[in-house]
């Protein structure tokens, strides 16, 4: 314990201050003083524990997701033709995530999504390089314009943005791992993150649906409202 | 000693009259200076309507210092005019050279006109200290700075491009004539150091005397720089061409407005060094306006410079921290260092007053923010503060929810993991204003904490570079952020709330 204390007499001396202040101590009020300091940090790293575990509210079973807390979810449901629906998240910011809603008839087909392909209209998507805060070299598009193929052991299907705006990134993780799509297109499987400007972005909202909507539509379809 | 002061021959007694009464007393160079004005260029000048003041800056070979400035200037008046120049007319006329800067006549930001009485710098220095007085500074030592309009170096140029002309040989022509500024500064900075009682060097507290055209002046301040820049060398050109004194404009031209003076007082920024903690989710660092709305209830910002400027009777004030966290991140351990810039302070508070700031923020009923070491800091703190920048390393705990129980096995491969490296995207909510880049982050440590009771969540600590996103470590940020907690457990795992536990600074 003595050797403890002699330690830290060593690592604090006192500091020599430009203001000199005169604070000659005794070595009992030293050896006081490191007692002191020991007594302190232990005593902050008690006050710590007591703030942390202190604020640990209700836990609920199933909290929100980050998603659920982030971000508003719109639908849009047979854009361009029957059974093409997606998913457009818009984040406070007012970015929108694009993706494929659970009901989407690709989902449908057996074994699920083998293939995804970027290189569709006139220029391969994946291989954007958008740049700066100002985005730099993002593609425009239309609600309309092909973000990528789809291709399921039957048959392939065009997503679309369904929004106007600023494409800044496509997810290039599922050209190796298409199996995403099937396991958690709503998370892990997103298609593409577009920035949309905020007046094209009032009216485009105006062909959109809320999640409660598209409950509702699709009820039937739907197997597992959990996913939502 | 009577030889010396004896009259060269050829010049008129009328100049030496003030020489003879008391001259014993006056400082040698005075002497020398008395007897080297040239009378013809004298009455020249004078009758051009330059001020005694300049003539005496202008004609002697002696530099216009102090031991000059002390002389009174009804004694030049005697030096350099005959008996009808001292029956000085009740209106007299503003200077062409220094617009009555150095005859210490100007209008004030009233518009009222102000001659000082006294005119040998004293008045004029009671008349700045009052206004310095008022702005309520407390100071033992100031720095005077002194701004003139343009235009008087002009209307010197253009006198002595005159004299030049005439009086081509002269040695009072060849010497380094001292500015109206400097003579200014000359004549007023000893007295100013008397009625002010402070010392004068470089010093952090400003004193600016303004002196502006009058507005109503045709050269006046409807004229951009680069016009008067302009045109400047325009009147240059015109002169070297000619050859004479033939100059474009009139700089000779009757002045009948003096200058407008405004006196200002300005102090350095002073610093205040300390660190924060912040015990609410719901308190941005900054001030955080969207829409005319404010965001959370209350500010890290406003609420700590917002004591300390009343204390310093500042004008404003700048936060800035090492650091931040988001607005529902707590700060905790050991707070985050932080420096209150303030402007213009007029007085600055005691230690023993500082102190009684950090008590009332830390006893204040609400309890958001928490204040630690508040303290007067010198240049140094821009050093202390780049300490806590990219190198260092940062801790946290967040509360975790993760879609299936915790193991044990869990924690122990959690506690195994030293140095992670991990890949974040830019994450999606702040994408709108930073570039999309990828960045390599290390994790140096990860501690588990259980929960009593409950296996889907747990304390999550953690020790990581600075400038990774722990909210994107943990969810995945849909995968943008490899690994996350997620995928390390094989799970889907939420982020329920973060504090910042540690915010490392050298040895501090």
């Amino acid at each position: 314990m003595e050797e403890t204390q002699n330690i830290d007499v060593t690592k604090n001396p006192e500091g020599e201050d430009a203001i000199e202040s005169t604070k000659q101590k005794q070595p009992e009020e030293v050896e006081h003083h490191c007692d002191e300091q020991q007594k302190q940090s232990q005593c902050e790293e008690d006050e710590l524990r007591k703030l942390l575990l202190s604020d640990i509210g209700e836990l609920p079973l199933s909290p929100p997701s980050a998603i659920q807390v982030n971000f508003v979810s719109y639908f849009i449901t047979g854009f361009t033709k029957p059974g093409h629906d997606q998913y457009i998240y818009r984040h406070a910011n007012g970015l929108c995530v694009i993706g494929l809603a659970p009901t989407h008839i690709a989902f449908k087909d057996q074994g699920g999504i083998t293939n995804i392909d970027f290189n569709v209209g006139k220029s391969d998507r994946s291989v954007l390089k958008v740049s700066g805060k100002r985005k730099k070299n993002a593609m425009r598009s239309e609600s309309n314009t092909a973000l990528c193929k789809v291709s399921t052991a039957n048959d392939s299907y065009i997503v679309r943005c369904c929004v106007k705006g600023s494409l800044l990134e496509v997810n290039e993780r599922l050209i190796k791992q298409p199996q995403l799509l099937n396991s958690s297109a709503d998370r892990e499987g997103y298609i593409a993150i577009i920035m949309p400007r905020p007046a094209d972005w009032t009216k485009n909202k105006e062909s959109l649906i809320t999640l409660e909507e598209y409950k509702e539509k699709k009820q039937d379809i739907l197997l597992e409202p959990c996913l939502l | 000693m009577s030889d010396e002061t004896k009259p060269a021959s050829g010049d008129s007694s009328g100049l030496l009259n003030g020489l003879l009464t008391g001259g014993a007393e006056k400082p040698q160079r005075v002497n020398e200076a008395a007897r080297s004005l040239d009378p013809s260029a004298v009455k020249d000048l004078l009758s051009l309507g330059v001020c005694e003041r300049c003539i005496l800056r202008l004609i002697t070979v002696a530099t216009f210092d102090s031991d000059l400035a002390t002389v009174s200037s009804s004694t030049l008046r005697g030096w350099l005019g005959s008996g009808e120049e001292e029956a000085a007319s009740p209106e007299m006329s503003i200077c062409i050279v220094c617009l009555g800067v150095l005859q210490f006549v100007f209008s004030d930001d009233k518009q009222t006109l102000v001659k000082m009485k006294s005119d040998c710098g004293s008045g004029h220095a009671a008349w700045i200290t009052d206004l310095v007085k008022q702005q309520g500074h407390e100071f033992d030592s100031f720095c005077l700075e002194v701004s003139l309009p343009s235009t008087i170096s002009e209307n010197e140029r253009a006198v002595l491009l005159y004299l030049k002309g005439k009086y081509s040989n002269e040695a009072w022509l060849q010497s380094e004539k001292v500015s109206v500024k400097d003579a200014l500064k000359v004549l007023v900075l000893d007295p100013l150091r008397a009625s002010l009682g402070a010392k004068s060097d470089s010093s952090s507290f400003h004193i600016r005397l303004t002196y502006s055209k009058a507005s109503d002046d045709a050269q006046g301040l409807s004229e951009t720089t680069h016009e008067r820049k302009k045109r400047k060398t325009d009147v240059v050109y015109a002169d070297e061409e000619n050859g004479s004194s033939c100059i474009s404009e009139n700089p000779f031209e009757k002045v009948y407005e003096p200058c407008i003076l405004s006196v200002h007082c300005n102090q350095m920024p002073i610093f205040f060094s300390g660190r924060y903690f912040k015990y609410s989710r719901n308190v941005s660092q900054s001030r955080w306006i969207i829409d005319d709305e404010r965001m959370g209830e209350a500010s890290v910002e406003e609420i700590i410079g917002g004591s300390i400027l009343p204390a310093c009777l500042g004008d404003s004030y700048k936060f800035h921290a090492a650091g931040r966290e988001d607005i529902d991140v707590r700060m905790l351990g050991s707070g985050r260092p932080f420096l209150i810039e303030v402007q213009n302070s007029r007085k600055c508070p005691s230690q023993q007053s500082l102190t009684e700031i950090e008590e009332k923020i830390n006893n204040s009923e609400k309890k958001l923010v928490g204040v630690k070491d508040l303290k007067f800091i010198g240049s140094e703190c821009w050093a202390m503060m780049r300490e806590g920048e990219a190198e260092k390393q940062k801790q946290y705990a967040a509360l975790v929810w993760i879609s299936r129980p915790l193991e044990e096995e869990d924690c122990n491969s959690i506690s195994s993991m030293i140095e992670l490296k991990i890949l974040q995207k830019t994450p999606i909510r702040v994408l709108h204003r930073r570039s999309p880049l990828e960045r390599e982050r290390t994790i140096h440590w990860m501690k588990l904490e259980k929960i009593k009771g409950n296996t889907h969540y747990f304390l999550l600590h953690l020790c990581t570079q600075a400038g990774t996103y722990i909210k994107e470590f943990v969810h995945g940020d849909l995968g943008r952020t490899t690994p996350s907690m997620g995928s390390i457990l094989g799970c889907r795992a939420e982020i329920i709330q973060l504090d910042v536990t540690d915010v490392k600074m050298g040895d501090s």
